[in-house]
């Protein structure tokens, strides 16, 4: 059973060009682009972005764990997509989540953090 | 099947020597003995003449159970059908029970279910043509038990349950052999003719063993088992009457397209004998037509009588081809009796799944039920005893052991709650006044930051979808709350409306980033100003400042009736707020409340639980709540249905009751001059009032003012019942 660690970032909600453009702070960012306006910067401690009504929170409701994309798959009921790297967002073990999918071939599994057990327990 | 090199299983607590490639039906018949209670043994898995439970798993084949050392082997109790297995769970609501059956899945081009001449054939071709082809065959372990949209085939294995993900179905499954209907077929000690072959190649003795091809008249027989068999010349209509320890049947064979059936309207292709037409056999006149539920001729012919003369329907009143072989066996004698009814052989009737009884854990292989999602708080809550339960979406504490107590520590000392399930949103822009103006009926634009305001949600007919705190933090910024399980459904909502007028607002949910702690009680003022919140916000006030080294947004609102201040946090921080806060509350008595608490303690406010007491056409009008309407604002959703539905009779009203003695169940009918009138929605004995409250809805107009509730006389009440006047949660 994985062991879903709490994520710590930056969550963003701006325009969409804006984030584009944005810079982040902090070392090892991982931004995921949740939607075009909505952004879980993964370790960033902060941004400069150009839009005055942008709505930026820490973010601490994420959960997540590094696992062989093979793993992520047999719990999918839908394909992953082939182009590397991707964000995949769904249904996963009918658990609502994401999968960030690495160059590499791993993949991060996360989920709010409110679902990290039930997630984990559906992984054995 | 997996074949073992032989051994013992036990058969009814007695062992039962088996050999390499026995199945549990022929261990059993080489050992003397029969595997189920009489009837026709085909073991080819058609009929349910071997059924029994195997290691405890009820209505197997045990034709198509490979036999291993040490299974346990039970034979149904004749007559009746075993009860199915209940699974010993003290408590659902605790523990989701365990997934026991892995669930794989395969991507084919084609898939090929049986593995006999015609399918290997139908897999070759298609290998041919360069396609992916596999095989299901029950003997190779993969029993194929159910053909789905999709199109998927469900299938048993020995290592889990297997779906199928094929473009193309072949179903190659062959041919079932007849089964005789006339007297005396409920004997032990009759085979088909394929049996007979199969048993005799194992070296199983079947004593004398006769074989009969037509003619059939009756069989006989003593202590259950069939002694002789009769047979008439079809010429001169001599009977002749033959000893048998054994006899084997060849009748003919049936298309074994129950799989084929089931598709429908899945496309797939039928070949072999599965698709050949066959005679039917001669239409039954006496004896069990159908073993599995024990039909007689002589009840097909009841129901006929009563007007049944469909097979649908008659199968439905006679209850044949209804058991656990689905008319593998019966069918064909069932369809001859009707033909010779009515001159017209009717066509098979759909198969359902699935084909083979299947476990519980086997059909929900891992599948779940719907994810609800905990609290950071969750394992204090279970450290502190609560008994939990799912609300809303989210596993929350029900109470404590003493939901009483909880109640009297919020009405008298200090409580704090778990509320981090309510819906939060963020939601900034240049237009997010507007946006706010036209998505709630109350005014948004006088609310000051620092301030906040009670309102309600409504869709474009009026009715209430749900009800939250506007709070405002700046110019262009502001905070929402829902109830717990609707925030999701709200940022829909409210994204959607964004989208529609074109306004420049973005919008964050904050609901799963953010927890909530309730202080409530006369003593909550005094307990954060120990946690270092020096000034407490005054009513419907917020601000934001750290609560035991926490940085929170304290908003002073109240749902008890009680003062009362939400603190939202990160919820990566909310074990140490809970902690801190039942630490420095100790010698006030703190102790938690849990839902039960909370809603008796709403109750006697009065306050609307959205989705427990409203139903889907609630109007705010029908809930007493027009004072959170502002008719004069010139546009908010839902405003052209409300001053529609305000020049309609009042014919609904949400109200309070009141009656001496318990509460009586929610839900209760509530009536008036012989009739139901209504029903409560929430029902409460008060501790401080001594009297069973209650809100519910009236339906008959004009309203009366006293009812029966429970068989009591209960009168309506005014509401708030507690502290009508407010200064408790003002204080």
């Amino acid at each position: 059973m994985p062991e879903l660690d709490r994520l710590h970032g930056l969550r963003v909600v701006a325009d969409p060009d804006a984030l584009d453009a944005a810079r982040w702070q902090g070392g090892d960012i991982t931004v995921l682009r949740l939607a075009p306006d909505d952004v879980f910067a993964i370790a960033a401690t902060g941004v400069d972005i150009d839009d005055e009504h942008a709505i930026v929170e820490s973010e601490p409701g994420f959960a997540g764990a590094w696992l062989p994309v093979e793993t992520v798959a047999h719990h999918l009921e839908w394909p992953l997509p082939t182009e590397r790297p991707a964000l995949a967002q769904g249904a996963i073990a009918q658990v609502p989540a994401r999968v960030w999918l690495r160059d590499d071939g791993d993949a991060l599994l996360i989920t709010a953090a409110a679902y990290a057990d039930e997630l984990a327990s559906r992984f054995r | 099947m997996s074949i073992s090199p032989g051994g013992r299983i036990v058969v009814d607590g007695s062992p039962v020597t088996f050999e390499a490639g026995d199945s549990v039906a022929v261990a059993i018949l080489r050992g003397g003995e029969v595997p189920g209670r009489g009837g026709t043994l085909c073991l080819a898995g058609d009929c349910g003449n071997c059924l029994a439970q195997v290691d405890g798993v009820a209505y197997l084949r045990t034709c198509q159970t490979a036999a291993r050392p040490g299974l346990r082997v039970a034979r149904h109790p004749a007559g009746v059908m075993p009860a199915l297995p209940v699974a010993a769970v003290t408590d659902l609501t605790s523990t989701p029970l365990p997934a026991t059956v892995a669930l794989h899945h395969l991507e084919t081009d084609v898939a090929v279910i049986g593995g006999g001449s015609s399918g290997r054939a139908a897999a070759a071709e298609a290998e041919r043509t360069g396609k992916s082809v596999r095989v299901l065959d029950a003997h190779d372990g993969d029993e194929v038990v159910a053909i789905y949209a999709g199109p998927t085939i469900v299938v048993r294995t020995d290592h889990g349950m297997l779906h199928v993900h094929a473009h193309e179905i072949v179903v190659a499954t062959g041919a079932a052999e007849i089964h005789p209907v006339v007297p005396g077929n409920r004997l032990a000690g009759i085979v088909t003719a394929r049996a007979a072959e199969k048993l005799r190649a194992a070296g199983v003795d079947m004593g004398r063993l006769v074989p009969v091809n037509g003619d059939l008249v009756r069989f006989e027989g003593e202590d259950g088992h069939v002694r002789s068999v009769v047979t008439q010349d079809a010429t001169t209509g001599a009977q002749t009457t033959t000893p048998a320890d054994t006899v084997a049947v060849g009748l003919g064979l049936a298309p074994r397209d129950l799989l084929a059936r089931m598709a429908d309207p899945v496309p797939v292709i039928v070949v072999g004998d599965a698709a050949t037409d066959q005679p039917l056999p001669p239409p039954p006149t006496e004896g069990v037509i159908c073993g599995c539920m024990g039909t007689t001729v002589a009840d097909l012919v009841d129901a006929w009588d009563r007007g049944y003369t469909e097979l649908e329907l008659l199968k439905r009143s006679s209850q044949a081809c209804l058991g656990p072989c689905q008319g593998g066996a019966c069918l064909p004698n069932v369809r001859s009796w009707i033909a010779a009814k009515t001159g017209q052989v009717p066509d098979p009737f759909t198969a359902r799944p699935a084909s083979r009884q299947i476990t519980l854990a086997e059909a929900s292989a891992e599948t779940y039920v719907d994810a609800f999602r905990k609290t950071p708080l969750h394992d204090e809550h279970l450290a502190a005893g609560a008994r939990m339960d799912r609300f809303g979406g989210w596993w929350r504490p029900w109470h404590y052991g003493d939901a009483v107590s909880e109640y009297w520590a919020v009405r008298e000392g200090v409580s704090i709650g778990d509320v981090s399930t309510l819906g939060k949103l963020v939601v900034s822009g240049p237009d997010v006044v507007e946006l706010l103006e036209r998505l709630y009926p109350c005014t948004v634009s006088d609310i000051k930051p620092g301030r906040s305001r009670y309102a309600l949600l409504l869709n474009e007919r009026g009715h209430v979808m749900d009800d939250g705190m506007i709070l405002r933090d700046s110019e262009m910024r502001f905070v929402l709350s829902f109830t717990s399980g609707s925030a999701a459904n709200a940022e829909m909502w409210i994204r959607d409306w964004i989208d529609v007028w074109g306004l420049r607002v973005h919008v964050l949910d904050r609901t799963m980033s953010l927890a909530a702690i309730n202080v409530t009680g006369p003593l909550a003022s005094a307990l954060l100003q120990r946690a270092g919140l020096a000034d407490t916000p005054r009513f419907l006030g917020h601000v934001r400042a750290d609560v035991a080294g926490v940085p929170c947004h304290v908003m002073r609102l109240s749902f008890t009736g009680e003062a009362a201040f939400e603190l939202h946090h990160p919820v990566d921080r909310s074990i140490e707020l809970w902690r801190a806060l039942l630490a420095l509350g100790d010698d006030m008595g703190v102790r938690p409340h849990g839902l039960q608490a909370l809603f008796g303690l709403r109750l006697e406010k009065g306050h609307v639980i959205v989705g427990m007491d409203t139903e889907l056409d609630t109007t705010p009008r029908r809930l007493g709540m027009d004072w959170a309407v502002r008719m004069e604002k010139p546009r908010f959703i839902g405003r052209a249905s409300l001053e529609r539905t305000a020049k309609l009779p009042d014919d609904r009203r949400w109200v309070g009751f009141t009656m001496p003695g318990p509460a009586p169940v929610e839900g209760a009918p509530i009536w008036a001059g012989g009739e139901v009138v209504g029903n409560v929605t929430g029902s409460w004995e008060s501790p401080l009032l001594g009297r069973a409250l209650m809100l519910g809805w009236l339906r008959r107009t004009p309203f009366p003012t006293e009812v029966e509730i429970d068989g009591r006389a209960a009168v309506v009440t005014p509401t708030p019942f507690y502290d009508p006047e407010g200064h408790r949660a003002r204080a």
